[in-house]
């Protein structure tokens, strides 16, 4: 069976051999026809690096590249038909309608004259930007330029449509609708390639995930089957009333806690085996004259996932949350 | 040739005029088009030629000449890195067709711009020098191939990787410059020395003037077939950086 991506030993090197900064280590793997494949690792990790290597734009420094049967260092032309490109930044022509700049990719595809406007109308439909189809690409909002930018990467039918980051920095109903979008040209037959930093996307969309970092893909498999790799993982989320810093400390000593973080006004704690701890919490909240205003086991999420099987600890990822929301305080911890 | 190959070449050509058509629509009236491209060349020509002895035919051959050099070369280094800035110019790139077609519709922007800039000038030149041209069909060729020539010049400095257009169009400027007082537009080739002469052989824009003094006076230093050769020889010339500069980007991830 022909995959629709096969990859073996990719490599690049940025810079010269030897002295050169190495982005992607001999990385192999395949995408199967009909599937959302996810690219998942933290920024840095090789994976804007990978996708321009899949769709043309960067020369490997080794390795194999097959799109749909055609070997890109040989017959790129054939996969390029197939192929449609969705990069991090929306790079839809500011200066041109929303008419006009599908029209434009329409030509560049070959799409027959005759079908353009056909197609153009559907997508603008479908994307809900029929309305603004005369409006210059310069006025729309980000999320609105994001939404025209796929439309052009598939007005000519791809039957590979790679996707980068297409969601931060959009509002969540503009990021629900853009994952919307994605489901239904994966119904529809679309083979997706998504590269995202967003393991909750990645959770949510893929059919299988990658995960990359440092050039290395650490592991291939489906979002449910990495999370069921990783029980010790789990968690339990809890709210106490009177809440105190204190807490923090105390949590994390019970026995089958390996972290407890502060999260707003919860607390995680991390244990392989969360059933066991829910009385001791009660036993805790008990002694101490404490209410359980609310009490919840967690399924271990993709991110945790990620961060066991590339080494990092689950407190690290905290930390980054504590940048964002000083608020957040890590108490306590063991890991 | 199959009919795959035709179909294939047939493609190509349309994807370069796609691209072309987009460009001008797009980029012709932005400023850095029309500072570097559409006012450069008058300013020149009146710096230098405005109480000077001036006769009608040479200063519209002067001034045709002028316009052909700095017009056609003003797209390349203004388009691409704005392109690349914004993010484009990777769907291009990523698009079913070849870093050659690619580059002849961005060769065609410049030259269609130098065309049209022509017009207006030799309009302008023939009402205020109240000249006649001695030979129609070699300043229309002399503008074509000029404008090809001098556009794939301009086109190889728009692909120094970069994503600020005023990192390549400074240095294109300063090169454009060289080439233009080395070549025989102040000073006609005949009134140079032989070791003036000899360097400025080696400018495109001496042949280019060349041609516009065959097409305007009816008389020029070199033979015309030799001046559109060398226009000719050298817009295909030029086109090897542009594509080796692209190739190199493509390693290094630029």
């Amino acid at each position: 069976m022909t995959h629709a991506i096969q990859v073996d030993n990719l490599t690049k090197i940025y810079g010269r051999p030897g002295s050169g900064a190495l982005a992607v280590d001999h990385v192999s793997f395949e995408v199967h026809r009909g599937e959302v494949f996810g690219f998942l690792g933290p920024n840095g990790a090789g994976k804007t690096t990978t996708q321009r290597m899949l769709t043309t734009l960067l020369e490997p420094s080794e390795g194999r590249i097959v799109i749909d049967g055609h070997d890109l260092a040989h017959d790129a032309y054939p996969a390029k038909r197939q192929i449609g490109l969705v990069p991090e930044e929306s790079n839809v022509y500011p200066e041109l309608a929303a008419w006009d700049n599908l029209l434009f990719t329409a030509s560049l595809y070959r799409v027959p004259r005759r079908e353009r406007p056909e197609r153009a109308r559907q997508l603008l439909e479908a994307f809900g930007l029929w309305e603004k189809r005369g409006v210059k690409a310069e006025n729309f909002s980000k999320g609105m330029r994001r939404r025209l930018s796929i439309a052009m990467a598939i007005i000519h039918k791809p039957a590979l449509l790679f996707l980068d980051e297409p969601t931060p920095g959009l509002d969540p109903q503009s990021a629900r609708a853009i994952q919307g979008l994605i489901r239904q040209l994966n119904a529809d037959g679309t083979t997706v390639f998504l590269t995202t930093h967003q393991i909750e996307e990645a959770n949510q969309l893929c059919d299988r995930v990658a995960i990359i970092n440092h050039g290395r893909i650490a592991t291939v498999d489906t979002p449910e089957r990495l999370k069921r790799t990783f029980q010790r993982v789990q968690s339990v989320e809890l709210a106490l009333e009177p809440d105190g810093q204190a807490h923090g400390e105390a949590l994390g000593r019970l026995p089958g806690v390996t972290t407890s973080v502060k999260m707003g006004d919860k607390w995680r704690l991390y244990t392989e085996d969360p059933p066991a701890l829910l009385p001791r919490i009660m036993d805790y909240a008990g002694s101490h004259g404490l209410r359980v205003v609310s009490l919840n086991t967690l399924a271990p999420s993709l991110e945790d996932a990620y961060l066991e099987i590339t080494g990092g600890q689950v407190g690290a990822i905290r930390h980054e949350a504590l940048e964002d929301k000083p608020r957040r305080r890590e108490m306590g911890g063991r890991a | 040739m199959s009919s795959q190959g035709a179909v294939r070449i047939r493609n190509e050509l349309a994807q370069a005029w796609t691209v072309a058509v987009k460009d001008v629509r797009v980029y012709y009236l932005r400023p850095g088009m029309i500072m570097f491209g559409f006012l450069m060349p008058f300013f020149m020509f009146f710096s230098f030629s405005v109480r000077r002895e001036l006769g009608a035919a040479e200063g519209l051959a002067r001034l045709l000449a002028l316009t052909v050099f700095f017009t056609a070369g003003a797209a390349g280094p203004f388009i691409i890195p704005t392109e690349r800035r914004i993010g484009t110019y990777d769907r291009l790139l990523a698009a079913p067709m070849s870093l050659l077609t690619l580059l002849l519709g961005k060769t065609a922007v410049g030259a269609f711009f130098a065309v049209s800039v022509s017009v207006v000038a030799l309009l302008a030149g023939l009402a205020f020098f109240g000249s006649a041209i001695a030979q129609p069909g070699l300043l229309a060729a002399g503008i074509l191939l000029g404008a090809f020539s001098f556009s794939t010049l301009g086109l190889a400095f728009g692909s120094i990787p970069t994503t600020n257009p005023g990192d390549v169009q400074m240095p294109s400027t300063l090169l454009r410059w060289g080439l233009l007082f080395i070549s025989g537009v102040f000073i006609p080739l005949s009134q140079m020395s032989p070791a003036a002469q000899a360097v400025a052989y080696l400018s495109p824009l001496t042949y280019a003037q060349d041609l516009m003094n065959h097409a305007v006076l009816g008389s020029g230093l070199i033979r015309p077939w030799l001046d559109l050769a060398v226009l000719l020889l050298s817009g295909v010339l030029f086109l090897w950086p542009s594509l080796w500069l692209h190739q190199r980007a493509r390693i290094l991830g630029r």
